[in-house]
């Protein structure tokens, strides 16, 4: 907030915006979303990309896929990890599009009464994000389970 | 007890100690102004009405944005107190922050009502019919006392500082879900833009430091509703059914007062 700095905000900016800390479960679903939403945004270039690879004739393809598998145990992680991101971020996404587009799980506009609870934050509200939460690991879990499966480890 | 406030000068910035004898009962307020009476007569912070009405007094209280004069020392439960200026705004000095974007970004969603015909609004003859259904649909988003505590919560705000914001959008709703407002059309160009309601993300922050119960993260919910049902389906804000325009009642038939004398008599 330097003399030649005058413009800046305070604490502001990306790492501040994901940072829930001393926050609701909403802004920690939030920054959960943002960052399964990178995630998968990362990963359809990468899918993009190999599937490319078909279309430059099997030889090319055939290398792929031997580069794939030469990544071991880091390609099920990596996949493990896309798995997570897309089953958090599309059922988080449900429960969104139902608060955003129907506006569902908010209540209704009422008289503010001391303690002030805000209704769009309450019960119903948490026992989706909740729900979800369940839902997706153990999903995830059992993703888990297949890949290494797929291994041959377990 | 031990609190610790971020100091901005307009040159540097830097945190300062201060060693206070608090009392259960007071307020992060009545600490501040502890300092300022008697140890620190340089440190800068908002005040006015030291009841939660004015909004005058949101700062950071321990990482979370609050109202100084509503937040109990013996709330926080801890030994120290950190005191920060609001988030995401540009700081004037120590905890005083400019709030002109803020009050600009309230003043372009039209915080009025609007209707197509403005004589209306200043014919004497004619009032609304308001029932009080009907008042319950928007005296919740009436209640916001423009602390900007909420914009200091919003993580949008935080990485796109045009986004309108929880307080503008909140009290955007507020007007198109009155039943006297025609002003929907008006404002849905603003509301629908890329700073506008489709920059929120639903993380509920703003209803979730709002000292005063208006809930903005519901407001703009439903404001995405309406601004839905009406750019897909072309149908126009039904929240409430129009107030009607009843006659204005006549005055009572009590007597004139007489006309007021500014003539002094009698004297000191």
């Amino acid at each position: 907030m330097g003399e030649d700095k005058k413009e800046k905000r305070y604490k502001t900016g990306l790492l501040r915006s994901l940072w829930p800390y001393n926050f609701n479960a909403e802004r920690y679903s939030y920054t959960l979303h943002r960052i399964t939403g990178v995630i998968l945004a990362l990963y359809l270039i990468a899918h993009v990309f190999e599937i490319y690879h078909f279309a430059l004739g099997p030889v090319a393809w055939e290398q792929t896929i031997a580069l794939l598998g030469s990544l071991g145990i880091w390609e099920k992680i990596g996949l493990w990890i896309i798995a997570g991101s897309a089953l958090y971020h599309g059922a988080n996404g449900l429960r969104l599009i139902l608060n955003e587009v129907f506006g569902m799980l908010l209540g209704k506009p009422v008289l503010p009464e001391y303690p002030y609870t805000p209704t769009s934050l309450s019960r119903n509200q948490k026992i989706a994000i909740y729900v979800i939460l369940a839902i997706v690991i153990a999903l995830w879990i059992w993703a888990g389970l297949y890949l290494l499966e797929g291994l041959g480890i377990i | 007890m031990k609190v610790r406030i971020r100091r901005y000068d307009g040159q540097k910035e830097w945190w300062q100690d201060y060693e206070v004898d608090v009392k259960s009962s007071d307020t992060v307020l009545d600490v501040l102004n502890k300092i300022r009476e008697k140890q620190d007569h340089t440190l800068a912070f908002r005040l006015s009405c030291q009841m939660g009405s004015c909004g005058s007094c949101g700062m950071v209280i321990n990482g979370l944005p609050a109202l100084a004069c509503q937040t109990r020392i013996s709330e926080l439960k801890t030994d120290s107190i950190r005191i920060e200026p609001l988030y995401n705004y540009k700081v004037i000095k120590d905890l005083v922050v400019d709030l002109n974007e803020f009050v600009n970004k309230h003043r372009s969603v039209k915080p009025w009502i609007i209707r197509k015909n403005p004589e209306e609004l200043e014919e004497a003859p004619i009032e609304f019919k308001v029932t009080p259904e009907q008042n319950l649909t928007f005296v919740q988003f009436d209640y916001c006392i423009m602390c900007g505590i909420c914009l200091a919560a919003c993580p949008t705000v935080a990485i796109d500082p045009l986004f309108l914001g929880p307080q503008a959008l909140g009290q955007a709703y507020r007007y198109i879900a009155d039943p006297r407002d025609e002003g929907f059309e008006e404002r849905i160009d603003i509301l629908d833009d890329s700073h506008g309601v489709w920059r929120c993300h639903f993380a509920g922050a703003c209803s979730y430091v709002c000292p005063k119960g208006v809930d903005p993260a519901k407001a703009i919910q439903f404001l995405k509703k309406e601004i839905l049902k009406y750019r897909l389906l072309h149908k126009k804000k039904a929240a409430t059914k129009p107030a009607e325009l009843v006659e204005k009642a006549p005055p009572p038939n009590a007597p004139k007062p007489p006309p007021f004398d500014f003539k002094f008599e009698g004297g000191v």
